[in-house]
């Protein structure tokens, strides 16, 4: 139990998809500019993440391994994950249409976030059971969102101020990116012991 | 009394946030609106024809919205909606963290009880089931209460700065 909470912690904090790993950058750039923006696309990427690292499983150790096909991996993965964003967009419009107009935008920008498959190939190196590798994908795709939502209020305040002209927009964000980075790597220093 | 460039607090004292709509069509006394597009390429001119997220055309189809035609609007004007700030919040912790979380809770006792993967993933399955049909629950309630349904604000300038996306 110990073991999963560190490896948990470890995921959201230290092994960071976006700081440490580099991973759904595109999003972290694009989709920071408010607050609400990275809620919405950090929950829905959190969701379709663990939902796809939990349907990869299954297909990895049900499918790929028996049968010999770990050669098809990646390409297994990435049909997976675009089911799961198909899924999750379908049962979103099933829940509540009015829902689905508000938080359908999200959507179509998970499916090429390689954050995504990068937590189930992570899962496959990890050589995990199932629920060690549900809850992996879970803290990497909190931990991913957790990053989005600290970038997003850092640049809402950076808004507020006056920049530069030649620092602002990306360069400024790339600097506080850069900042935030190094903030995180305090945390490779936490001992386990 | 603005916070950003795209929220400020009502009457009521709730934030809004902003968002450009565009009119496409009339039906008695209810507009037809699609949203431009705010996603990773916002910010820029285009965003209202940006292709960059595949079939745009389609997905704005599905995103079309109506709202009650009070101010005399006419097609292919472009309109300042907004929604309360803590919608987006709510509607995301009841489309993607409940079912999540009670996926989670059934995975976590389904292997405490059994030890096996394979009844792990069987309780996932079994806890995103109820997952999804207690967020349709939560969902009716939102709606039931006007919560999803974002607001006529002001007409927006065509050309003028700021009025393009607003996420910058």
């Amino acid at each position: 139990m110990q073991e999963l909470i560190l490896l948990m912690v470890g995921a959201v904090l230290v092994n960071n998809m976006i700081l440490a790993r580099f991973l759904g950058l595109c999003s972290f750039m694009g989709v920071t500019t408010r607050i609400d923006t990275a809620v919405g696309m950090g929950m829905a990427t959190t969701f379709v993440i663990t939902v796809s690292a939990a349907g990869n499983w299954v297909i990895e150790y049900a499918l790929l391994i028996p049968y010999h096909l770990e050669y098809l991996r990646t390409v297994t993965f990435i049909l997976v994950v675009a089911a799961a964003v198909q899924f999750t967009e379908m049962s979103v419009r099933k829940i509540s249409p009015p829902l689905f107009k508000m938080l359908g935008i999200y959507l179509p920008l998970i499916t090429t976030n390689c954050a995504v498959l990068g937590a189930s190939l992570l899962n496959v190196e990890g050589k995990y059971g199932f629920l060690t590798s549900f809850l992996f994908a879970f803290a990497s795709a909190f931990g991913w969102s957790l990053v989005m939502v600290i970038f997003a209020g850092l640049r809402e305040r950076i808004a507020l101020n006056n920049v530069p002209v030649l620092m602002a927009g990306p360069p400024i964000g790339f600097v506080t990116a850069g900042l935030l980075a190094l903030a995180f790597m305090g945390f490779s220093g936490i001992s386990t012991n | 009394m603005n916070d950003t460039a795209d929220t400020y607090v009502d009457a009521s004292g709730r934030k809004v946030v902003e968002g450009i709509a565009r009119v496409v069509a009339l039906e008695g006394r209810t507009a037809w609106l699609e949203p431009e597009q705010t996603s990773a390429c916002g910010g820029c001119k285009s965003a209202g024809v940006c292709g960059a997220t595949g079939s745009t055309a389609s997905r704005l189809l599905a995103r079309r919205f109506p709202l009650d035609n009070t101010a005399g609007l006419t097609v292919g004007e472009r309109i300042v909606v907004g929604t309360y700030e803590g919608t987006l919040l709510q509607a995301s912790l009841i489309a993607y963290a409940l079912p999540l979380l009670i996926m989670i809770g059934a995975a976590v006792t389904a292997q405490a009880l059994t030890g096996s993967d394979g009844a792990s993933a069987a309780g996932a399955i079994g806890g995103l089931a109820v997952g999804v049909g207690l967020a349709r629950l939560g969902a009716g309630r939102l709606t039931a209460r006007g919560e999803l349904t974002p607001r006529f604000l002001r007409r927006a300038f065509n050309e003028g700065p700021g009025q393009d996306c607003h996420l910058d």
